[in-house]
């Protein structure tokens, strides 16, 4: 009798374990959801206004329809080369690119008023594997009105304004990856409309 | 020399160089620099370009003479800013008041001035572009940690002159009102040559 209580408290004690290890498991799965989820520094929540139209060529004079992408989420970039923050932040945006689904986000680059000789100089240095459209005149960036250079609009898949980011950063860091990937894989009804 | 686009690209590079190196020099310990106000959670730099700087500047983006002539009538002053207050901050140059050493009021060039002066002397939309990107917003409700930077104009006064900067804060500009000052700042008084093509 007292052998099968001993075994009976042998077999308890795993069994604790083993829901203390589950529930910590399922704590951490949670927060990291969570964490996912989160909107990392300098994301503004916009209301969901729709897109405006934006349609330019790029340097080998294909053309971009920002109306042909819809169904999938889309970074708009607006930079210029004599900008010091897109000059550190463009970079981190090939990454980002190589490290995204392209299914799942597709970054498109407006550069505001400069020349293909301008343009060509410069990514060609920083970031070569990416392309981008050349607003020569200035006037679609000026439609779109950024705070400022660099200025990047999160567009969702049914082509409504939904973040902006205020000023650069680390588009490959971790917190804004993930960030991506999460609003990328959701439906686009389910993102938080409101405003701060 | 305004035709020779190796030297536009020389000077554009030299003076994107140096911009970035004073950026650099301005970000490294603002609280022991001249040019800087830190104080209510933000901090605020504000540096007067030389003539030369300026027209480098825009030389090395293309931008034609009739409107380097132009810049050469004005000072262009250098501002940016952040806060880390959990409240907005509002930008609104037009609030701002810049005094010479006589405590006369200069005054300052805003976007209808220059908007104004491009009609005037049809200057081209990309042109005209880039110049409002590189200057200060005329209003703009600054969120925790956005940055902020860009040129203000002003009549070039002669000998130093202050900037003394007003901010309303909160949502909707009730919140208490930060004021602050930034003395000691000296506009150079001659043209750039490279306008009149008489750099050596």
């Amino acid at each position: 009798m007292s052998g099968t209580r001993i075994r009976y408290g042998y077999r308890k004690r795993p069994v604790t374990r083993l829901g203390a290890g589950a529930v910590l498991i399922g704590w951490i799965m949670v927060s990291t959801l969570a964490w996912a989820a989160d909107r990392p520094p300098g994301l503004m929540v916009q209301n969901g206004r729709p897109a405006p139209d934006l349609r330019l060529t790029n340097m080998e004079g294909e053309v971009t329809d920002l109306r042909d992408l819809r169904g999938r989420w889309v970074m708009v970039h607006f930079w210029a080369t004599w900008c010091g923050p897109c000059r550190k932040e463009m970079p981190s945006l090939q990454r980002m690119v190589q490290r995204m689904a392209p299914e799942r986000l597709h970054l498109v680059l407006v550069n505001t008023a400069e020349t293909d000789d301008e343009v060509f100089a410069f990514l060609g240095l920083v970031a070569p594997d990416l392309n981008s459209l050349m607003d020569r005149d200035g006037q679609v960036t000026e439609k779109w009105q950024p705070r400022g250079l660099p200025s990047s609009f999160l567009i969702d898949p049914k082509g409504r304004v939904r973040y902006l980011a205020l000023g650069g950063r680390d588009w490959a860091s971790e917190p804004y990856l993930a960030f991506l990937r999460h609003i990328s894989q959701a439906p686009a009804a389910k993102v938080p409309t409101t405003r701060r | 020399m305004l035709d020779n686009p190796m030297m536009k690209r020389c000077i554009g590079m030299g003076a994107l160089g140096l911009a970035l190196l004073s950026a650099v020099a301005v970000a490294a310990d603002p609280a022991s620099e001249s040019g800087v106000y830190t104080g209510h959670d933000l901090v605020v730099h504000a540096q007067a370009r030389t003539p030369d700087q300026t027209t480098a500047f825009y030389l090395g983006r293309g931008f034609p003479a009739a409107m380097l002539k132009e810049f050469n009538q004005s000072c262009f002053v250098t501002v940016s800013m952040r806060h880390t207050r959990p409240d907005v901050v509002w930008l609104e140059p037009a609030r701002w008041r810049l005094r010479d050493a006589n405590g006369r009021i200069i005054e300052r060039r805003d976007r209808h001035y220059w908007n104004r002066v491009w009609k005037a002397i049809n200057a081209p939309h990309a042109s005209r572009a880039t110049f409002g990107w590189t200057q200060l917003p005329e209003s703009r409700d600054l969120q925790p940690d956005e940055p902020v930077g860009g040129n203000i104009t002003i009549v070039p006064p002669t000998g130093p002159f202050s900037l003394e900067f007003r901010f309303a804060t909160g949502k909707n500009k009730t919140g208490p009102e930060i004021v602050g000052r930034i003395e000691g700042l000296v506009c150079q008084a001659q043209e750039s040559d490279m306008v009149t093509g008489n750099a050596p």
